[in-house]
């Protein structure tokens, strides 16, 4: 069975293997090149709090090429919709096709079980989705490490920013696209031993996988462990280190004081009364709406301070493995049920 | 006599609508059987059941004893080709008899190599580009090749020219004689099925209408041509199946063990085809005079 499933899904498989190696030679060719420029940036030699000008005139230098953020912008974009597009071309048809040209009666009235007939296909195709994801994935961490490198010393640009902890960065790096990828392509085999026709199961496919990407970051990942929360004064204070900047146009923390890469999930400014506040009061706004020469000491000098709830840097990997348990659970159920729908249904 | 199929109340519902209802009969061994009905008599219905593709709503059925597709060993003893004869487009010829090797553990290679010599095919094609006669011989003989104890064809030579046609069942007939295996084959058209099938069964809205050997069958149906007369005034022993009348005449299809005596009558054979369709005409369906099942069951 093992040698049929391989027959079946060969073609596929070429196409996976032509579209990593075309992803992997613009990689190669544009790869060491970014390397050498962070190299001569001055980035790995710099110290405290010179990093992060040099950090940002790194970046704006490399979104001011022409390669660099396309192959940045393709990259990511490559490995968030590489788990929809399996589950779309592998999944769906998966049993959808066998179904519609009737030969899953021929696959079934061989000296098999059905079950096994399943167990194998969805393993075999399944391990590939997951294998090429996180192929892409690992590829494009190589490449994008000096980017990475630069945004944790606190550069940013309009387009490189984020660090890790972004919706796009945790969802493309580490091993959550094996999560997504198992996820994307049981979802597409469900749908289409459910709808019993290829294309409609593809359309579904793709609503929901998208739907659990779009959820996933926005009302799930902030929950799977509960956040770290603090109270800072508000700076720039001179001589007080935990002190913390703050974005003056809704009064959000920039960075948790002493936890470098931590992820912000919510905060805000809280009054000498208690109350959160999140416009900047007419005390520290300056004149005629200007703001003031340093909106931060006047808040802390007004006894304003800054609540925050965050995940620690160190919480990466084990959100990352949640996040992936979570998927290769839902992928795992979504097998289990299309087994129990084949052996109940049978027509 | 052991049955290699034989169901006992069998019924198969889609939502409300019953496909087969209450279904009971029993295929005798060591036969290439006829299942000849109507559209909608539910043969498809059963040879599905048959072969563990659908489950029963109702009731129960075996297959050579035990129930369908319940493990590789039993779906192992059974053949099956399916009304559209399905064959995966993309493969070659070459890698449909690979897959058959690779998934039944009791494929017969050099009898799949040899039938496919036979019939021409090149190995190289791909199942796509073959005609509805080519892929319907890839069909049997992949399903000729796990060699079965019972092999299942659902309407096999429907979609198929007359020349097609007679080449499909000539191969099947070859393999039947060579390996002993036993056949049923289910059409709406006994014409298809008259030269190949000794054993015939009519069904008509899931019932068994008659069932026996074709010998047999032919043996003890007449066509009786005389003077107008009520057939309520037959013998005891004579069962009019069909009837039909005009001013002067009446001619009747019946059953009967006896040989007719009675000088009014100019008795003649019937054929099968006629005695088929004498029984699936649904104008002779009078409870009173359905037969007793064929077969011990």
């Amino acid at each position: 069975m093992i040698r049929l499933s391989w027959l079946q899904f060969r073609p596929q498989a070429v196409t996976a293997v032509a579209a990593l190696a075309a992803f992997a030679v613009l990689l190669a060719v544009t790869g060491p090149r970014l390397a050498s420029r962070y190299a001569a940036s001055g980035l790995s030699r710099c110290h405290g709090g010179s990093c992060g000008s040099v950090a940002i005139a790194f970046l704006s230098q490399l979104q001011a090429t022409s390669t660099y953020p396309v192959v940045y912008l393709l990259g990511l974009a490559l490995i968030i919709f590489a788990p929809a597009i399996i589950g779309i071309f592998w999944g769906a048809p998966l049993i959808a096709r066998e179904l519609e040209t009737r030969t899953s009666i021929l696959a079934w009235t061989q000296s098999i079980t059905r079950t096994r007939w399943l167990v194998v296909k969805l393993t075999l195709t399944g391990l590939a989705a997951m294998a090429v994801t996180e192929a892409l994935s690992l590829m494009y961490a190589w490449w994008d490490d000096p980017i990475g490198k630069a945004i944790d010393l606190g550069g940013s640009t309009s387009l490189l920013r984020g660090g890790r902890f972004s919706s796009l960065d945790f969802a493309t790096g580490g091993i959550t696209p094996l999560g997504y990828a198992a996820f994307a392509f049981a979802l597409g085999t469900v749908a289409g031993a459910l709808i019993r026709r290829t294309v409609p199961a593809m359309a579904v496919t793709l609503v929901i996988f998208a739907a659990a990407q779009v959820a996933m970051p926005l009302w799930v990942r902030p929950h799977l462990i509960a956040p770290d929360r603090t109270t800072a004064a508000i700076g720039p204070v001179p001589g007080d280190s935990q002190a913390v900047g703050l974005d003056y146009g809704n009064l959000s923390a920039i960075a948790v004081p002493g936890q470098p890469g931590a992820w912000i999930i919510s905060s805000g400014a809280i009054n000498p009364a208690g109350q959160q506040v999140s416009t900047l009061p007419a005390a520290c706004a300056g004149a005629a709406g200007a703001k003031a020469d340093n909106p931060g000491q006047c808040l802390n000098s007004q006894g304003y301070r800054e609540t925050i709830s965050y995940e620690p840097a160190s919480r990466y990997w084990p959100l990352q493995g949640i996040e992936t348990g979570i998927f290769l659970g839902l992928a795992l159920g979504l097998a289990g049920c299309c087994c129990w729908r084949l052996n109940r249904r049978r027509s | 006599m052991s049955a290699v199929l034989e169901t006992s109340g069998l019924g198969k519902a889609y939502r409300r609508t019953w496909a087969l209802r209450d279904c009971t009969l029993a295929i005798p061994q060591g036969h290439v059987v006829g299942l000849v009905g109507p559209n909608g008599a539910g043969k498809t219905t059963l040879l599905q059941l048959a072969t563990g593709q659908l489950m029963p709503t109702r009731g129960t059925i075996s297959v050579l004893g035990a129930p369908p597709a319940v493990s590789p060993a039993q779906l192992a003893r059974v053949g099956f080709v399916a009304q559209e004869t399905p064959v995966y487009a993309r493969l070659r010829v070459a890698d449909h008899l690979r897959l058959g090797a690779w998934l039944n553990p009791g494929w017969d290679g050099e009898l799949a190599q040899r039938r496919i010599g036979q019939l021409g095919l090149d190995p190289r094609q791909r199942a796509g580009a073959l005609s509805g006669g080519q892929r319907a011989q890839l069909a049997l003989t992949m399903a000729l090749a796990k060699r079965p104890e019972l092999l299942l064809l659902d309407e096999p030579v429907a979609s198929l020219d007359p020349l097609a046609r007679r080449e499909f069942l000539r191969v099947l007939m070859e393999a039947v004689a060579e390996h002993a295996t036993s056949v049923v084959l289910s059409s709406h058209l006994i014409a298809d099925l008259e030269r190949v099938c000794d054993y015939l069964i009519v069904l008509v809205a899931s019932e068994v209408r008659v069932a026996g050997e074709v010998s047999e069958l032919l043996a003890t149906h007449r066509r009786l041509s005389g003077p107008r007369r009520d057939p309520g005034t037959l013998p005891a022993g004579q069962d009019p199946i069909e009837q039909s009348h005009t001013d002067k005449q009446t001619t009747l299809l019946i059953r009967t063990r006896e040989p007719v005596h009675d000088p009014a009558w100019t008795v003649t054979p019937v054929s099968l085809e006629e005695l088929a369709l004498a029984y699936m005409n649904p104008a002779n369906d009078t409870p009173a005079r359905r037969p007793r099942l064929g077969v011990a069951s």
